[in-house]
Formats: C-alpha cells, sequence, structure tokens
C-alpha cells in the first residue's frame, strides 16, 4: 500500500493509484460492524428483514459509496469548504428553532420537501472542518494560549448553544466535548486545559438544577439513582441492564433475547441495539464487537497520526473523536454507566443520520489518508 | 510566515504536539473500552445469574386458573350440584383497540343489541386496561367455535371455556344447597381467604346460600396458574405448560339427604307452602329437608333481574325462606306428646280419666274442644287429639315442667347442621315470663291449658319437630340431625353420638303407643282417634305412627270454618304431622308442616305417609319385610310358571354415573 512519497507529479492524482490508498481493511471492518447491525436488527423484527435490517443495509451500501467518492476529494477542496460547511450548519440550526419538526418534544428536525434533515449532524462534521482549518492557520503558540482561541471556543459554544437549545443535550455535548478534544490536540495550554475541566465540574450541578428540561433532569437523576423509579425513567437503564446480563458469557442465541423479543427493551432498534446483541450473543459477541469498533478508533487515528498537514491531521482525529465518543457513551448508556441520553451505536444501530454523518466523517478520514502527502496552503484557498 | 525556518519550526511543533497528544487521546479510548468490557464482565460474568432471574421474572406471568368447585351430592353420590362447561366470551381494552367496533363486530355473531353495547363499551372504558369484561355466557358450541375463528382479527377478544355451576334438581334442593353468584364489591375483604385474586376472575362465584356458602371455602379448592409468556406490554405471546401449578378442586361435600326422598317431597308439596323434614332415627342422618315452594338456584348463578328477583321476594308463599330452619309456628297438638310425657314423668297417672263435652269451664272461661270426646284417659287422649283433657293434664303438670322435657326434645333448641339459618322459636315457662314481661312477670294459671295444646307462646320450626319425633322413635338416645356427611371424604359426627334422653323408657313407649293409636298403626282403632287412615301405608306390615298438629295462626280466634280450612290463604291454620315408622322398629321419623293447609290430619298426614313410602321402600331391610318371599315351590320349568312379576324397581345409583357427572368436561 506504501507509495513512495517521490513519485511522479501527477502519479498521485490517478484515480486507481487514489483507490490503492484507500484503507480498505478499515472498510471492511466497518462493513463487518454495520453488517452485525443488519443481524441484529434481523433478529429483533422477527426474523424479518423489514422494517430495519434491510433499509439499515442498503443505506449501509449507500453511504459506502458516498464515502468511497468523498475519499477522493482533494483535500484542499474540503479545507476550502469548511467555513462554509460549518456555516450552512449553523444557520440550519438556528433555523430547527424557528420551523423545525416537533418529534419527541424536542426540535431537531428540518423538513425540506422529501428529506428531513437533521442540521446538528452537519454541524458535528462542519465543526470538525472548522476548527481544523482555523488550528491549521494557527501557530503552536496561538494554539497554545492567546486571545485568538476566543475564535475557536466561539465557533463550538454558538452550534453547542443552539443545539442544546433544541433541546438536543447529548448531540450537545458531544459537539462541546469533540470540539474541547481537538482544541486540546491543537495544543491548548496545559493550565487551560485544567481550568477548563474545573470550570465544567463547577458548572454542572447548576445547570442541572436550572438549566434543564424537566425530562433531562428526570433522566439524569434517575441514572444516579436507578432503582427509584423503575416503571419510569430508571426502565430504561434496568431493562437494558437486564438484558445484558441475562445474556451471561454466549448469549442466549439468536432470535431468542427475550428481552428485546418481547418488546421488555425499549428503543432496541436504535439506542439499545447494543443490548440486543449482548443479549443475544453474550459477553463474547460484545467484546467481539468492542474490538471492532476499537479497531475502527485506532486505524482512524493512525490515518490522522500519519497526515502530513495539519488541517488533515486535525479533521481526522476530530471524526475520530466524535466516532469514539459515540460508542463510549452509548457503550456507558447501555450498561448503566452513564445516564439515558439518546446517542446511538453508529454503524450498529437503526437510523440513516447517525450512519450518514459517520460515513461522511469516514469520507474526510480517508481523504485525509489518501491526501495525506498534499500540500494544503493556509490562507485563502489554494483552489479556489 | 515569511521565516521558512520559524514555519518548519512551528509546523514540527505543532506536529510533536499533536501526536503526543494524539497518543495519549488513543490510551485513553483504549481505555474506555476497556472500562467498557470491564463492566460488561461484571454484568455478563459475574452478575449474570442476578439478571437471568429478572429476565424470566420479566418473561413470564401466572395467569389465574379457577379452581373446579367441589361437588355436593346427596348420601349415595346422586349430584346435587355440579359443574357444567360455559363458553364465555371476553373483550378487554387495549392499546389501539376500537371497543365499540369489536363489539359491533361481534354482535354478528352473538346477540347483543344496542342497549347491552352501550353498556358493555362503558363497561369495558372503566375496567382497567387488559382486564377482560364479560360479554356473554353459556353461548353455543357455534357461536364459540365462530369466534373462536375470528379472535386474532379481533383485538382484546378472547372466548374461553370456563365452568359454572349447575343444579340438575332446579328447586328441590334450592334451601338446603343454597347457590353461588357473582362476587360483588361487599363480598371481597381485606384480608382472609376473600381477599384473595381469584375473586376478581371474570366469572368467578361464591356460595351465598346454604351449603353453597357455609362450605364455600370446602367447595371453592385452591386457584392453579398458568404460567405464560407475555411481553413488555402484558400481552399473552406463549403458554408454556410445564410451568402451570394445577388447581386444587373443591372438597366434595356429601349430604345426608337421599335425593329420591327429597324430590318426591318436592312432588307431594306442589304449590303448598310449607316444609318436610325427615331423619333417620337411629342415626340422626337429615335424610329429607324440603322446604315448599322452592326456586330454580340455577337462575341465582345466571344472576336475578330485579323485577324476577322482587317476584320471588314479595310472593306471599316466601320461596326464598327455608321453612324447615327459619320459620317457626305454633306446634299445635303435636305438643301435647311432649304434655304427656311430661306428666307420666311427674308422676301422673295414666289412667286418670276427664269427660269432653266440647266444652270445659274453668277459671271463668269457656274451653273448647272440636268435638265431644267423651270419657279420656291420657293414651286415647293423645288418639282423639282431645283438647279438653290435655287442658287439665297440663294444668296438673304445670309449664315449666313441660318446657323442661320438651327442650329435651330439642323444642326451641339450635343444632349444628352446618348450615346457617335456624330459628330457635320459643319452648315458654316462667322464667321466659319473668325475663321477658317486666310489666307483667308472672305466669298465669290460664297460659298453662294453651301451653297444653301446643299454642300460645311456643312456637318451633319443622326440623325440631322432627328431632321430636326422631328422639320419640328412638326411645333413648338424644338423637342430633346431621346434615353433612363428609366434607372431601372425612366423616363428620354421627347425630347418635351423643347422650341418652333423661326418660323413664317405659314412658315414652307409654306415648309412643299412643302415638300408634292415632293411626290405628298397632291395630287399635279408638273412636274419634284423628289419623287412623294414615297407620297403613300398602306397604303390608310396615305402619306408621304419628300425631297430627293443627295450629292457629290466628290467636285464639282460630280460622274461619272447620278447622280454619277455607277462606283467605292466609287466615288459615297451619297443618302438622309428626311420625315415625315402622311403628314397630322405627327407622325413620319425620315431621310436615303445611303453612295454613288447614286440618294436620288431611293435609300433613298424607303428604308425610307419601315421602315415608319412598324411604322405606328404599331400605333393604324393609323390602324384605315388606315383600315376604314366600318359599318358591318346586315347579319345573314350563310356561305356565315362567312369567315373572317384575320387582318394584330399584334404585341403587351406579357409583360410576355419579363419577361421570362429576367429572368436569
Amino acid at each position: 500500500m506504501t507509495v513512495s512519497a517521490l513519485t511522479r507529479p501527477g502519479e498521485r492524482d490517478r484515480l486507481i493509484v487514489k483507490l490503492g490508498e484507500i484503507d480498505w481493511m478499515f472498510c471492511l471492518v466497518l462493513t463487518l460492524i454495520a453488517g452485525a447491525g443488519g443481524v441484529m436488527l434481523f433478529s429483533i423484527a422477527g426474523s424479518s428483514w423489514m422494517p430495519w435490517a434491510l433499509p439499515h443495509l442498503l443505506r449501509y451500501v449507500l453511504f459506502f459509496a458516498i464515502m468511497i467518492a468523498l475519499s477522493l476529494v482533494d483535500l484542499r477542496v474540503w479545507f476550502t469548504l469548511a467555513y462554509p460547511v460549518y456555516g450552512i450548519g449553523l444557520v440550519l440550526t438556528a433555523l430547527v428553532d424557528v420551523v423545525g419538526h416537533h418529534a419527541l418534544g424536542a426540535q431537531r428536525w428540518l423538513q425540506l420537501g422529501p428529506i428531513t434533515i437533521q442540521p446538528s449532524e452537519i454541524m458535528k462534521i462542519g465543526l470538525v472542518l472548522a476548527l481544523a482549518r482555523f488550528y491549521h492557520g494557527a501557530s503552536g503558540r496561538t494554539a497554545q494560549l492567546s486571545w485568538w482561541l476566543l475564535w475557536p471556543a466561539l465557533l463550538i459554544l454558538m452550534p453547542v448553544a443552539l443545539v442544546a437549545k433544541q433541546p438536543d443535550l447529548g448531540t450537545a455535548l458531544l459537539i462541546l466535548m469533540t470540539g474541547g478534544v481537538i482544541m486540546i490536540l491543537g495544543g491548548l495550554s496545559w493550565r487551560l486545559i485544567t481550568i477548563g475541566f474545573l470550570g465544567a465540574i463547577a458548572v454542572v450541578p447548576p445547570a442541572v438544577m436550572f438549566g434543564l428540561h424537566d425530562y433531562q433532569r428526570k433522566r439524569l437523576l434517575t441514572f444516579l439513582n436507578p432503582e427509584s423509579d423503575l416503571s419510569g425513567s430508571g426502565y430504561h437503564i434496568q431493562q437494558s441492564k437486564i438484558a445484558l446480563g441475562s445474556g451471561g458469557l454466549l448469549g442466549k442465541g439468536y432470535g431468542l433475547g427475550s428481552q428485546s423479543q418481547l418488546n421488555f427493551l425499549p428503543e432496541k432498534q436504535t439506542d439499545f441495539i447494543f443490548s440486543t446483541l449482548a443479549e443475544e450473543f453474550g459477553f463474547v459477541g460484545c467484546v467481539s464487537i468492542i474490538l471492532l469498533y476499537a479497531a475502527v478508533i485506532f486505524m482512524a487515528l493512525r490515518t490522522a497520526y500519519i497526515s502530513h498537514s495539519h488541517f488533515g491531521r486535525l479533521a481526522a482525529a476530530g471524526v475520530t473523536v466524535t466516532f469514539a465518543l459515540y460508542v463510549l457513551i452509548n457503550g456507558s448508556m447501555v450498561m448503566g454507566l452513564a445516564p439515558v441520553v439518546g446517542v446511538p451505536m453508529p454503524l450498529l444501530s437503526y437510523g440513516g443520520t447517525v450512519m450518514l454523518t459517520v460515513m461522511i466523517g469516514f469520507g474526510l478520514v480517508q481523504a485525509v489518508r489518501v491526501h495525506r502527502y498534499s500540500e494544503v496552503t493556509s490562507g485563502k484557498g489554494a483552489l479556489m | 510566515m515569511a521565516q521558512p525556518a520559524i514555519f518548519f519550526e512551528e509546523v514540527n511543533e505543532r506536529q510533536g504536539v499533536f501526536h503526543r497528544r494524539a497518543f495519549v487521546l488513543g490510551g485513553v479510548a483504549g481505555l474506555g473500552l476497556v472500562a467498557l468490557s470491564a463492566r460488561l464482565a461484571q454484568l455478563q460474568l459475574v452478575e449474570t445469574q442476578r439478571y437471568e432471574k429478572l429476565s424470566a421474572s420479566n418473561q413470564f406471568n401466572f395467569k389465574l386458573m379457577p379452581p373446579p368447585r367441589g361437588l355436593v351430592v346427596d348420601r349415595n353420590g346422586v349430584v346435587l350440584a355440579s359443574n357444567r362447561p360455559n363458553f364465555r366470551l371476553m373483550v378487554a381494552r387495549d392499546k389501539g383497540s376500537d371497543v365499540p367496533g369489536t363489539l359491533k363486530t361481534l354482535a354478528q355473531f352473538v346477540p347483543l343489541d344496542d342497549k347491552r353495547m352501550e353498556r358493555l363499551a362503558k363497561d369495558i372504558a372503566f375496567a382497567p386496561k387488559r382486564a377482560p369484561v364479560e360479554v356473554m355466557e353459556d353461548m353455543t358450541w357455534e357461536q364459540f367455535s365462530a369466534i373462536n375463528l375470528r379472535a386474532p382479527e379481533l383485538p382484546g377478544v378472547t372466548a374461553d371455556m370456563g365452568e359454572v355451576r349447575v343444579y340438575p334438581h332446579g328447586g328441590a334442593f334450592a334451601h338446603v344447597v343454597g347457590y353461588v353468584a357473582k362476587v360483588n364489591k361487599d363480598d371481597i375483604t381485606d384480608d382472609g381467604p376473600n381477599s384473595e385474586p381469584i375473586m376478581l376472575n371474570p366469572g368467578f362465584r361464591i356460595g351465598k346460600q346454604g351449603v353453597e356458602k357455609a362450605f364455600d371455602l370446602d367447595l371453592r379448592g385452591k386457584p392453579g396458574a398458568q404460567k405464560v409468556e407475555v411481553d413488555a406490554n402484558g400481552r399473552e405471546v406463549r403458554q408454556d405448560p410445564d410451568g402451570d401449578i394445577p388447581a386444587v378442586p373443591g372438597k366434595e361435600i356429601r349430604l345426608t339427604l337421599d335425593a329420591d326422598i327429597q324430590l318426591r317431597a318436592e312432588q307431594v308439596f306442589g304449590e303448598e307452602s310449607g316444609a318436610a323434614v325427615m331423619m333417620d332415627c337411629r342415626t340422626g342422618d337429615v335424610l329429607c329437608m324440603f322446604s315448599g315452594p322452592s326456586f330454580d338456584a340455577n337462575r341465582f348463578v345466571r344472576g336475578l333481574t330485579g323485577a324476577e328477583y322482587r317476584g320471588l321476594a314479595e310472593y306471599e308463599r316466601k320461596p326464598l325462606f327455608n321453612k324447615a330452619l327459619t320459620a317457626t309456628y305454633p306446634p299445635g297438638s303435636t305438643f301435647k306428646t311432649m304434655v304427656a310425657l311430661a306428666a307420666l314423668e311427674n308422676g301422673y297417672d295414666p289412667k286418670t280419666q276427664h269427660v269432653c263435652n266440647k266444652v270445659w269451664f274453668w277459671g271463668g272461661r269457656p274451653w273448647h274442644c272440636d268435638q265431644a270426646h267423651g270419657t279420656q284417659d291420657l293414651h286415647s287422649a293423645i288418639a282423639t287429639s282431645c283438647d279438653i283433657y290435655f287442658y287439665q293434664c297440663a294444668l296438673a303438670v304445670g309449664p315449666d315442667k313441660i318446657a323442661r322435657v320438651a327442650r329435651e326434645f330439642g323444642l326451641g333448641q339450635i343444632f349444628d347442621l352446618g348450615i346457617p339459618g335456624q330459628k330457635p322459636g320459643l319452648v315458654p315457662d316462667t322464667a321466659y315470663k319473668r325475663r321477658t314481661f317486666k310489666k307483667d312477670p308472672v305466669w298465669h294459671p290460664g297460659e298453662t291449658p294453651s301451653m297444653g295444646i301446643g299454642q300460645g307462646y311456643t312456637h318451633l320450626n319443622p326440623l325440631q319437630l322432627c328431632v321430636q319425633a326422631a328422639r320419640l322413635a328412638n326411645g333413648r338416645k338424644a338423637l342430633h340431625p346431621r346434615l353433612v356427611r363428609s366434607i372431601g371424604g372425612v366423616e363428620t359426627k354421627s347425630g347418635a353420638a351423643w347422650g341418652d334422653l333423661p326418660f323413664n323408657p317405659a314412658h315414652i313407649d307409654f306415648i309412643k303407643n299412643g302415638m300408634a293409636a292415632v293411626t290405628g298403626a298397632s291395630g287399635e282403632r279408638i273412636s274419634g282417634a284423628t289419623g287412623l287412615q294414615f297407620g297403613d301405608l300398602g306397604l303390608g306390615p310396615i305402619k306408621m305412627a304419628g300425631k297430627t298438629g293443627t295450629a292457629q295462626s290466628q290467636g285464639y280466634a282460630g280460622g274461619t270454618g272447620a278447622h280454619g280450612a277455607v277462606g283467605e290463604w292466609k287466615k288459615r291454620d297451619h297443618a302438622w304431622f309428626i311420625c315415625f315408622a315402622p311403628y314397630d322398629d322405627p327407622r325413620y321419623a319425620m315431621s310436615v308442616l303445611v303453612e295454613h293447609g288447614g286440618f294436620g290430619g288431611s293435609v300433613a298426614a298424607p303428604r308425610a305417609r307419601e315421602i315415608m313410602r319412598v324411604a322405606l321402600l328404599k331400605d333393604p331391610e324393609l323390602r324384605a319385610r315388606i315383600e315376604k318371599p314366600l318359599p318358591m315351590p318346586a315347579i319345573p320349568s314350563g310356561p305356565a310358571g315362567g312369567d315373572v312379576v317384575p320387582d318394584l324397581p330399584a334404585q341403587p345409583v351406579d357409583p360410576s354415573l355419579a363419577a361421570q357427572q362429576a367429572t368436569p368436561t
């Protein structure tokens, strides 16, 4: 796979060479996870392709193609589009507040003709791109400690505030944490990191008491004491733990998970699909899936590692961070280690939006890999 | 960026920082994943058993299965109360179910009018979610199968086969056996057996009267449970027959009654109001306890409408009353047996003679008799039931001594029958007057003659009179009536296992001879005896002894006409007859009351005779005496001797047949 750094000019722009540069091992792991998702969705629908398994797999095939296509897009194009994508995302997020579609007490969706758009998902990619572009043009000293850091902070906090207002606390936190990690990776001084952490810890309790909606606060308090309300808010966590625990070492067998087959598990096709897998395939199945996720995270992180451009590094790492946060938050949630925040397990859960975000993100990661030697100049567009 | 050197340095510095921090990030992510795996190991490997249990209790529910109610049978195993299959239709409310629409669909298969549908829709709306409400009972097999076939398309609809109580003899046993009816709110208690969840099962019924009520818990059994797999909404997904807990069927209650005798009693009473009680005078077993007119207990199982209930409750002949126990009447002349015995026990010479001229003046007023009996001694006075003789006999003995004898014979007493509703009535004495009449606590001499002929304060129930007859007939033992022979195969205490009567057997024999003279059972035919035509039962040597009684129901004024047998029903005299047979070796004793029937000798006695005949004919030893099989002459086989006259149809009860009826299908 390694192509010498000293190749003829234009050689790297050839399609076949670019395709060869894609990390196909990485693609295989993604496909395995999505395939496992399809298998589980088939099981919980009572051994039926509909309504979940078939759309899930078809979507994956489509998004996989999109990922490959995006991986061929020159990193300079990504660079150029970084701020526009962020801007569009921000505008759409703001728009949701005004004309958004109500779902379960929260405004998250935007209906554009037949397409429903969740602008917060665009925001995830947009923020990663925008921050990567900012840090690409910033000096190490600037990134460490300077008034210029107010700019990335603003880039992060604007969408966080808009999304939190929808209210989609899970996504808001996800965006906040992704942005924070990118700032750290960009070279934020340890003093600021420490202050940030302490500030976050100080802010959480009053925010919980006064800044949250009732149902959000209830979820959080239930998490802290799940036995307090087993038929209400604690139900999700308790049922998920029962599903996991009763799976044991080898699971109850494919299609035999009583918790999911008999609907004791809520949202079993989306947020709690991991519990279903755990129930039917046990500890062995769970650890296998976790290893696949670990492989995805480390392969993506390695792509960031080998990139020659700072933009590429931070973009790939940012996507990886988003993905890893999805996995860790969903995993903690279903295992009763975190409150129920409505974050799905990427690729495994049913749902097109998150899968599209993740696959676009991995398209970016692969673009970084394919174009890891390209020179991305700072300043105004090298390309356009 | 004008200075390449700095640029490069900066770039390298940035890269270095990124690489170091990305490395840490990878480590943190890895640690996070390891932590998740550790948590998984804790849940799935260490605590798995606990969660398996929780999962199973999520998955399985137990559905209560009502136990089959115990049978009530007569002494020979003839079924008096059993269960029959009942096809029920139930509708429950559930998420997304359209109850009025469902009912409309159901109306195509079963008769449901608009009014009923409206009510049902309301009932179902108020019932808890998924709690079935009974829409119809007793569907035909066709209706049942038609609905069962379509049940999958009708959410919330279940058609199942339950059991419902059935009383095959209709009214004959209604007062003793009682009936079951649906549980109403007042039946459910906070604790004890009536707090159990089975009480809320649709279609569950509990005993409300008689044996069904008194032995409800024995008959009820223990509910079982059906293990069913349910989903998160509690809907049934699958059944797991291996996990079922079988119901414990209720115990069988065997009564001492004999169905044939009781059914005959029902026949002979017709629409007459009254009661007949028969006891075995060796064991105390109650062979017959009938109260007429009766009612169909099956109607109560189904549930009566208000109009039906009012009809029964307001009928002047009181069909809902068990007159054998709850109604008390003046005993009339049957009480003279007690007066005579008290006299003998207190040294009264039975040869003492009094002359009856139809009227006797004493205490400044005339005392009447129904005819002029002439010169009477104690023996003939019992036979002719001469009031004037007994006025004077009672005065000679005094009320307290008569009352003591009467009480020893069970009058005014309550017995442990097992079923509720006995009224003790009253045997008065001077202490009673002192206790009750604060303004006039003295027993006036004028009250004694009335007591001597079973009038005045004295009023008793038919069971007590039967006990009296049985104790007289037995002659020795203070028999107690026994109605329940065994509960779940465990025998109850025999009615003979009590003490002896504290009287001289010779004196009791004197009374029995007097009763034989009433009916002419002993062959002695005293002119004016009140029951001469009833001694002979048409059963050869088996004769019946007895004592008639005609009790005024309207104070001393009496009914209108001879013995008040005509005129308004409610004002007529009560007709009594107590008797026992065979008179020479008593087996069965009984009392018959015909409320407002008129003269005891012509209304109660013939009915007693008919009922008694059934009992006697069923007794194999007596059958042998009646039929007196002659030694067959040794006739060689030929056409002349070949005609065999068929025996009287025996009425043995095939136990296997009874068992078949008992097995719920």
